[in-house]
């Protein structure tokens, strides 16, 4: 079964066709990367299909569920994480409020109100260690360094568990290292979850990625594994279209 | 959430034991000593209400004044009620000099000390919900709160004005009866009735404590930080906005009703900008992220401005503007965040303690690690 | 249709109030950000320098316009200088602290000039009234809705023909990259809020003659001024004369119709549905903050 499929999806802003009749179905478990020159659309897709942006036409279907017109927050209740390209954690709170921000399987203020402590065991832990911030517990976001904070928003979307997860180049700002370990995490969530990752870090994309879609002023330019992708002419021209001088 | 609980206590300690005992006892007991520091607790009431919503969700209320006013003249009518037993048909005075026929329906009700007592804290609530659900279920954030709650008073208090027949009009409701509560006639001057307020206040408080130390009050404090980031993660933030907007008209709603009782009289000047921004004001003193030291902030500056207007008394309104424009500039989070600051300034000194080091190990710690990122990369 | 023309022209006459007292907030509003409650209070410290000329000089209210408006800037420049420029970072902030420097001027006029009213007499060539087609017109109120026109002209060809102007919408589009340009935004917040309370000033100057000049007049004026620039949005001048003419006829109609106060009211609950449903104002400027 499709975890998420898009038919026809379009979205104007004034004159400009930023996502153009995009037709998407991404299966169960499976990991999607995104792949595109600047500008293709791949951040906008993101922000149509967790509500961020209101589509001008086409659907979301979420499974079953049409979530074309849900907001934002009863597609996050639906099952849809999303991770944004600036790491865009709650800087006031501390590593472990944030964490439990994260936690949002009860949201409802009445549920809320009776939760007093955040036990540092379980779930909590296994992420916190996870991610390497089990000596940060108490620090405010604000004081981590950026590596830090994107792991933080990282350990957020595991806290929330949702079903599908959209990752907006997730290893932005991350050394060599911290780029291997965000994959093998991706590699360890596949599976259970769905997710769609937009990246431009193409090592990355190599170790992860099951099928690609690669994007081209809104529409969709070609979809198969990274080898496919790598020899289509299409995309080659795309990328390197308007540059007739060699840039590294 | 489970951070600095005992250090905190000790702070809701002593605020309990300055209230409940050094109060009481610095004012011999009784009299009207007595009476004006109960009305010092009421308005530190009317400031943690402020407070609750402002300091955590970032929802500045302009228009507290309102729910503050609604609860005065809500008591303010039961109260009046009882002393028109005489009058034809039950009416009050101002009603029989612009010959009404005779009482309105809405006026009824309130002749019974249990619905009024139950109203006082719900109207403000019912009003506060829809108005904030008009509010922040169209996403309106900032100024525009601060804009449309303010119109919103005004057009009431105007409108309470103008009714002279329904409401008393300018004069507002005055030759009040005195509160009869289940066989207690509530004398204001007492030591009894100084710890009914301060009960009430302690209960206020520590129902504001429950629910802002609660992942509800976290919630709130990650949509004052980024209310979209908030939605994403699957939270109503517009109920939960609503839900502390009308926590605040409630608390504010008790602090007007035991106003009437303290003042004996309910008017529409104290449903208006000033008392409004006066609100704002002790609370920003105090600090707005905590209630308790939004409610110190009322107290203290009416305190101050007791003893002092006296010697100042031409320029105790000046002072005041000046204290605010200094709080504002240079101590944003008012005294609290003063003392806070110089908490962690000690404890770094005097003690090896998870709060420094998280603070002030800081430094250290972000320089090693981008060191030992350069050496990764 | 005697009435109308009546109605219409007193709506005419308190759109030209409201303008003029509103632009200056407008501006700093729409440059700044920064909600100036103390506007109230600038337009009544250009009442108070108007009726300190006649009363000490002898000079009119129209004659001392120039010297009014430069006491309203120089002292919004102060103010600028001193505390506003060290609170652009919130806006509710804001709010409260020129709240504290309204009271504090309000203070300072009413112990320096007590709190009774003063009067100021208008311009003698303006009394008397002009008869068209039934309607008596009080020249005064003719010659503010001039000037309230000369007013608009005026702040209208500062901004788009001048070069403060354009330096003005650049630091508004993007501060940062205005600075990279070598455009100093310091200078031109600091040049905006006084032209903004020169314009107060003189708002409060050429109303003397309508109103009761007091220390309060202030916290009367503001709340409408305010009311009109949120309604006609941030950062335009279009927008701001739109609300007047809207929230002044509409109150000059209803007055009419029912009563004054009636009519306040509906105001209120008009702007707090349109504040709610076009939180950006009737012709936002489309500025990226």
């Amino acid at each position: 079964m499709a975890a998420l499929t898009l038919e026809k999806l379009t979205v104007k802003f004034g004159g400009l066709v930023a996502v153009n009749e995009l037709d998407l179905h991404i299966r169960d478990g499976e990991l999607r990367c995104l792949l595109g020159p600047n500008g293709a659309g791949k951040s906008t897709t993101l922000d149509l299909i967790c509500g961020k942006t209101l589509p001008t036409s086409g659907r979301i279907l979420l499974g079953n569920q049409d979530i074309t017109h849900l907001p934002e927050f009863k597609r996050a209740r639906a099952g849809v994480g999303r991770k944004f390209q600036t790491p865009t954690v709650f800087k006031d709170l501390s590593v472990i409020e944030n964490l439990e921000i994260g936690r949002s399987a009860f949201p409802g203020v009445f549920s809320t109100m009776r939760v007093f402590r955040t036990p540092i065991r379980g779930r909590i832990r296994e992420v916190l260690s996870l991610v390497g911030l089990e000596d940060e517990i108490y620090t405010k976001a604000e004081n981590l360094s950026h590596g830090q904070t994107q792991w933080l928003e990282i350990a957020m979307l595991l806290m929330q568990d949702c079903h599908v997860i959209l990752m907006d180049e997730p290893t932005a700002g991350m050394t060599a290292q911290e780029t291997k370990q965000t994959a093998s995490l991706f590699r360890e969530l596949q599976g259970e979850h769905t997710m769609i990752v937009v990246e431009h870090d193409m090592a990355f994309v190599r170790d992860i990625a099951d099928i690609v879609t690669v994007m081209d002023c809104g529409s969709l330019l070609a979809e198969g594994s990274i080898t496919e992708i790598e020899t289509n002419a299409a995309v080659r021209e795309a990328y390197f279209a308007d540059t007739g001088d060699d840039h590294a | 959430m489970n951070k600095g609980f005992s250090i905190d206590c000790i702070g809701y300690a002593l605020f309990a034991v300055f209230v409940v005992l050094i109060i009481p006892w610095s004012a011999n007991y009784s009299g009207y000593d007595l009476n004006v520091y109960a009305r010092y607790l009421v308005l530190g009431m009317a400031a943690a209400a402020v407070a609750l919503s402002w300091g955590t969700a970032g929802i500045l209320n302009l228009g507290q004044a309102l729910t503050f006013g609604i609860g005065s003249y809500i008591m303010a009518m039961h109260l009046k009620l009882k002393a028109s037993g005489a009058q034809a048909g039950g009416m009050p005075d101002f009603m029989v000099w612009t010959n009404m026929e005779k009482l309105p329906w809405f006026w009824e009700p309130f002749q019974s000390v249990s619905f009024t007592l139950a109203a006082g804290i719900l109207v403000p609530v019912a009003i506060a919900s829809l108005i904030g659900g008009f509010m922040f279920r169209g996403r309106i954030t900032g100024v525009f709160v601060a804009i449309i709650t303010l119109s919103f008073m005004l057009a009431v208090q105007l409108w309470i004005i103008s009714e002279q027949r329904f409401t008393g009009g300018q004069n507002g409701l005055t030759g009040l009866a005195t509160l009869e509560l289940f066989d207690w006639s509530v004398d204001v001057y007492g030591l009894a009735f100084y710890y009914m307020v301060a009960g009430c206040l302690l209960v206020v408080l520590t129902l504001g404590l429950l629910f802002l130390r609660s992942k509800a009050g976290l919630v709130l404090r990650a949509i004052k930080a980024d209310p979209e980031r908030t939605r994403f993660f699957g939270y109503d933030v517009s109920t939960y906005e609503i839900v502390a907007f009308a926590i605040s008209a409630g608390i504010a709603g008790i602090a007007g009703m035991l106003y009437a009782m303290i003042l004996g009289f309910a008017s529409p000047t104290y449903m208006g900008l000033s008392l409004s921004l006066a609100f704002v004001i002790w609370a920003a003193v105090g600090g707005r992220e905590s209630i308790v030291a939004a409610t110190l902030g009322g107290i203290g500056v009416n305190m101050a401005e007791g003893r002092l207007s006296d010697l100042f008394f031409d320029q105790w309104t000046l002072i005041l503007g000046v204290i605010f424009i200094v709080v504002v500039l240079f101590l944003p989070r008012g005294l609290f965040g003063l003392v806070m600051d110089l908490r962690i300034k000690l404890e770094s000194h005097f003690m090896a303690n998870p709060i420094s080091r998280m603070n002030t190990s800081l430094d250290k710690h972000r320089s090693e690690t981008t060191a030992s990122q350069r050496e990764g990369k | 249709m005697y009435s109308w023309l009546n109605e219409i022209f007193i709506g005419l006459s308190l759109t030209s109030i409201l303008l003029i007292i509103a632009l200056g907030l407008a501006i700093i509003y729409g440059t700044m950000g920064v909600i100036n409650l103390a506007h109230g209070q600038f337009v009544m410290i250009g009442a108070y320098v108007a009726w300190f000329l006649q009363s000490q000089f002898g000079i009119g209210i129209i004659v001392g316009l120039p010297l009014i408006f430069i006491a309203g800037a120089l002292l919004g420049l102060v103010i600028e200088r001193t505390i506003i420029q060290r609170l652009y970072r919130s806006p509710l902030d804001t709010i409260l602290a020129t709240w504290g420097i309204g009271i504090v001027l309000e203070q300072l006029v009413r112990g320096l000039f007590g709190s009774d009213s003063r009067y100021v007499a208008r311009s003698e060539f303006l009394d008397g009234n002009l008869i068209l087609a039934g309607i008596h017109m009080s020249y005064y109120r003719l010659f503010i809705i001039g000037f309230a026109l000369f007013t608009l002209a005026v702040t209208w060809f500062l901004l788009f023909r001048t070069e403060f102007g354009t330096k003005l919408r650049a630091v508004i589009q993007n501060k940062e990259i205005s600075e990279c340009y070598g455009v100093s935004a310091n200078r031109v917040y600091a040049m905006t809020f006084a032209y903004g309370a020169g314009l107060a000033a003189i708002a409060g100057a050429l109303i003397t003659p309508m109103v009761s000049v007091t220390p309060t007049m202030g916290t009367k004026v503001v709340v409408d001024a305010f009311l009109v620039v949120i309604v006609g949005g941030v950062g335009s001048i279009a927008g701001t004369a739109a609300a007047a003419l809207m929230i002044g006829e509409a109150s000059a109609w209803l007055s009419y119709l029912l009563n004054e106060t009636t009519a306040r009211i509906l105001i209120l609950l008009g702007v707090i549905v349109l504040i709610r449903f076009r939180p950006q104002g009737l012709f936002p400027n489309k500025v990226r903050r």
